[in-house]
C-alpha cells in the first residue's frame, strides 16, 4: 500500500485522505456509505431578538441582521446532551436496515456532554450509557472530542474502519446542549467586538450518522479528508464558566473566519482532485453552519478561487442556529426529510472548526433518498 | 506489516521545580517520545490526545490541537512540507490510551497514516476547589508506526460493564457559594468519585476481557511474556496477574509515586520494562464505565 495514490499520507497530500477518484474505494477493499441519518431538534424556540433582549448590557447588536439567524432551538426541562444524542441515534436507526445490536462501533462526539441538566460528565464516557440504552451490545464504544468537527471526525474514523474491512457498521452520534453558552455570553457581551459574540449564535440539537459497508459496486463516500492547522488552535477556547452554569466560549471570530477561508481553499482543491471532481460538480455543498453571512462570504470566495460554484448551498443556520458538532447532519437530515435530494446527487460536507480543523466528506446520496427519511 | 511501538515516554510533575499544567506535561512527554525515536514532530500524520483532566477543563478545541501547535507538528502549510497532521481527542477514561492506539493502528493499516502518536496527561485543574481528585500529575506518549518485519499489535478487544458505571464518576457542575457576596454566587466544580469497590470490580472486568481476547486469538496465557496492566488504582496489576496466572516478574505497572496514574498509565508502565525483549505482551486497562480494554502486541 505504501506510496500508492489514494490515501497514503506520505508526501502526496497535506490532508489525511481516504478514498479515490470516480468513487472508487482507493486503497481500501470496500466502500462505505451512510446507512441512516438521524436528528433531534428541541421543540422550544428562542429568537435572536429574544436572546438579545436578555443581555445584561444594552449592546445595540442586531444579531439576526448580523448573522442571518432568526431563531435557535433550545432544550426544555428534561432535555440535555445525552437525551438529544439518544433521540438522534434512535431516529438514525429507524432509517437503517439493521438494529443497534448490529453496530460494531459507537462513537459519541458531543462537545457539551451535559447529563441531567448542566452536569458535564467526564467519566464514564457518554458512549457507555448510550450503548447500553440503545442495546448496541457488541459495539466497541468511546467518545471523541474535536470541537465542531466532532461528528465529521467520527465519520472519518468509521469510514477508514469500514473501507479496510475492520468493521461493517458504525454510528457516530452527538447531542449538543450548547445554548447555555449564549445565556452566559448574554451576561457579559457589551459590543459587537465581544469575544463571546459567537456564543450568541449557538442552538441545541442532536444528530447521528450510521455508516455501513456498501454493496459491491454501489456508490458511497468517495473521499474523506482531514487536517489540523494548529497554529490557529488558540483562536477559540471553551471551558466551564466563571459566571454561571455550563460553559463559556471565547473566540476571535474575525480571525477564524479569515483563516477558515484562506487555509481551506487548498484543502478543497486537494479533496476534489482526489475525487477527480471540480467544485461545480458538487450538487449540494453543506458547510459548517456558523452564520448565513459567513457562509455566503465563504462560498463566494471558494467559488472564485476554485473557478466554479456548487449547484446548491445548504443553509439551515437561519432556523437552527449553529448547532456545533451536529450542523452538517442536522442539515442533511432536514434536506432528506424534505425530499430535496435526487439519488444521483453528490454532496460535499465541509467542516471548519476550532483547532483549526478542516474536514471534507464527498459522497453520493443514493439509497438515502426514499429510505424512510422523506416525510 | 504491523503497527509497532517505536517509543514511549513520560513526564512527571514532581520532578520539576515548577508546577506545570496538564498541557506542559503532555507537551514534554510528546517531545521526549519523539526524541527517543529520533523523529521530528513534522513526521506525525496523526496526533491523538487521550487525557481527561485538562487545564481549565478545556472542552474546545481538542487538547490535541494545542499539543500539536506546541510541539510544532505541521501547524501550518509551509512551502515544502510533505504533509499535515490531523489531531483530535479520545475520551475513554483510563482505556483512552489503548483506544487511541487502536485508532492509530487502524489508520496505519489502511495507509491513511504512517506515523501516529497518542498522548495523555492528567492534572488537577484547580486543586483548591476540586473534590476527590487523587491522580498523580503525569503525562505519557506512545509513538506508533508501520513495520514490515514485525507483527506489532495483532488484536484489540473492548468491553463495557455498565452495571458498574456508578463506581467511577467524574463531572463538572455548578455549586452555589454561600456567604461570598453577589460577585461570587457560585462556581463550577470538578468532582471525582471512585467507590472502594471499584478496584475489585475493575480486576473482574479486566480479567474477563483479557481472557476473551486470549481465547479469540487462540493464545495461551503461558505465552505472555509481559503483562502491562493499568486501572488508575494501585495494586491492580498484581491482582490481575494473580487472576491470570502471570508471574510477578512478568508484570509492568506504574510505580514510584505514580501508581495511581490515570490515562497516561500504560506509557508510565512501559518506562520500567524493555518491550522489545518480550515476544508477546498483553496490554490490559480498565476504567470508568466500567470499560475494559485488552491488546496483544507481538515483537
Amino acid at each position: 500500500m505504501e506510496g500508492s495514490p489514494g490515501s497514503v499520507n506520505g508526501g502526496e497530500h497535506w490532508m489525511a485522505l481516504e478514498g479515490g477518484a470516480d468513487g472508487s474505494s482507493g486503497d481500501g477493499p470496500h466502500t462505505s456509505r451512510f446507512a441512516g441519518i438521524g436528528a433531534s431538534v428541541p421543540e422550544q424556540r428562542l429568537t435572536s431578538a429574544e436572546l438579545m433582549a436578555s443581555t445584561a448590557h444594552r449592546t445595540h447588536i442586531d444579531l439576526e441582521r448580523l448573522t442571518g439567524i432568526h431563531e435557535h432551538r433550545v432544550v426544555a426541562e428534561g432535555e440535555d446532551s445525552y437525551t438529544l444524542a439518544l433521540a438522534a441515534a434512535r431516529d438514525a436507526l429507524s432509517h437503517a436496515d439493521f438494529g443497534a445490536e448490529d453496530l460494531d462501533v459507537l462513537i459519541v462526539s458531543s462537545i457539551t456532554r451535559y447529563v441531567g441538566g448542566l452536569r458535564m460528565q467526564l467519566e464514564p464516557p457518554l458512549s457507555v450509557s448510550l450503548k447500553e440504552t440503545l442495546g448496541a451490545e457488541r459495539a466497541m464504544s468511546f467518545d471523541i472530542s474535536n470541537a465542531c468537527a466532532g461528528m465529521m471526525t467520527g465519520v472519518f474514523i468509521l469510514n477508514d474502519m469500514i473501507r479496510q474491512g475492520r468493521i461493517r457498521r458504525g454510528m457516530v452520534v452527538s447531542g449538543e446542549y450548547i445554548s447555555q453558552l449564549g445565556v452566559n455570553a448574554a451576561r457579559e457581551v457589551t459590543t459587537i467586538l465581544s469575544d463571546q459574540l459567537a456564543s450568541l449564535t449557538l442552538g441545541d440539537a442532536g444528530a447521528a450518522a450510521i455508516l455501513e459497508r456498501a454493496p459491491e459496486g454501489a456508490p458511497g463516500i468517495e473521499v474523506a479528508g482531514f487536517t489540523t492547522l494548529a497554529e490557529h488552535s488558540r483562536l477559540c477556547l471553551a471551558f466551564p464558566s466563571k459566571v454561571g452554569l455550563g460553559a463559556s466560549m471565547y473566540s476571535d471570530s474575525r480571525s477564524l473566519q479569515h483563516v477558515g477561508i484562506e487555509d481551506t481553499v487548498p484543502m478543497l482543491r486537494e479533496a476534489l482532485d482526489q475525487a477527480g471532481l471540480e467544485f461545480d460538480e458538487i450538487d449540494y455543498f453543506i458547510p459548517h453552519q456558523t452564520s448565513a453571512r459567513a457562509i455566503e462570504k465563504g462560498v463566494k470566495e471558494f467559488s472564485a478561487r476554485m473557478g466554479g460554484a456548487p449547484k446548491h448551498v445548504v443553509v439551515t443556520v437561519d432556523e437552527y442556529g449553529n448547532t456545533s458538532s451536529t450542523t452538517h447532519f442536522v442539515a442533511l437530515w432536514k434536506y432528506l426529510s424534505e425530499g430535496r435530494f435526487a439519488k444521483e446527487d453528490r454532496v460535499m460536507l465541509l467542516s471548519i472548526a476550532s483547532g483549526l480543523e478542516v474536514g471534507i466528506v464527498i459522497f453520493k446520496v443514493d439509497q438515502l433518498v426514499g429510505h424512510g427519511h422523506d416525510h | 506489516m504491523g503497527t509497532i511501538i517505536e517509543a514511549s515516554a513520560t513526564s512527571v510533575a514532581h520532578e520539576r521545580s515548577m508546577s506545570p499544567g496538564s498541557l506542559e506535561l503532555a507537551d514534554t512527554a510528546a517531545r521526549s517520545c519523539l526524541a527517543r525515536a529520533h523523529r521530528s514532530a513534522g513526521e506525525l500524520d496523526l496526533l491523538i490526545n487521550a487525557g481527561v483532566y485538562h487545564d481549565r477543563i478545556l472542552s474546545e478545541p481538542a487538547f490535541a490541537a494545542l499539543i500539536q501547535e506546541d510541539i510544532g507538528a505541521n501547524p501550518n502549510q509551509l512551502l515544502g512540507a510533505a504533509h499535515g497532521t490531523f489531531s483530535f481527542d479520545v475520551y475513554n477514561g483510563a482505556c483512552g490510551l489503548l483506544t487511541g492506539m487502536q485508532l492509530v493502528d487502524g489508520m496505519i493499516a489502511s495507509g491513511t497514516a504512517k506515523l501516529g502518536m497518542v498522548v495523555a496527561s492528567d492534572m488537577n485543574p484547580e486543586p483548591d476547589v476540586t473534590r476527590g481528585f487523587s491522580f498523580p500529575a503525569v503525562g505519557g506518549a506512545i509513538l506508533l508506526s508501520a513495520d514490515d518485519s514485525r507483527a506489532g499489535f495483532t488484536a484489540f478487544r473492548f468491553d463495557t460493564f455498565p452495571e458498574f458505571a456508578e463506581l467511577f464518576r467524574s463531572d463538572v457542575s455548578w455549586h452555589d457559594d454561600d456567604g461570598r457576596g453577589l460577585a461570587h454566587r457560585g462556581r463550577n466544580l470538578l468532582t471525582v468519585e471512585i467507590a472502594e469497590s471499584y478496584a475489585a470490580r475493575a480486576v473482574d472486568c479486566a480479567e474477563s476481557t483479557a481472557r476473551e481476547l486470549i481465547a479469540e486469538q487462540a493464545l495461551d496465557l503461558g505465552e505472555v511474556d509481559l503483562l502491562v496492566a493499568t486501572a488508575s488504582v494501585s495494586g491492580f496489576a498484581d491482582s490481575l496477574a494473580r487472576r491470570l496466572g502471570v508471574s510477578h516478574e512478568r508484570v509492568a505497572s506504574p510505580s514510584n509515586g505514580v501508581a495511581g496514574a490515570h490515562t497516561a498509565a500504560p506509557a508510565v508502565a512501559l518506562e520500567s520494562v524493555r518491550l522489545e525483549s518480550a515476544r508477546t505482551t498483553l496490554f490490559v486497562s480498565a476504567g470508568a464505565g466500567i470499560t475494559a480494554a485488552a491488546a496483544i502486541y507481538r515483537a
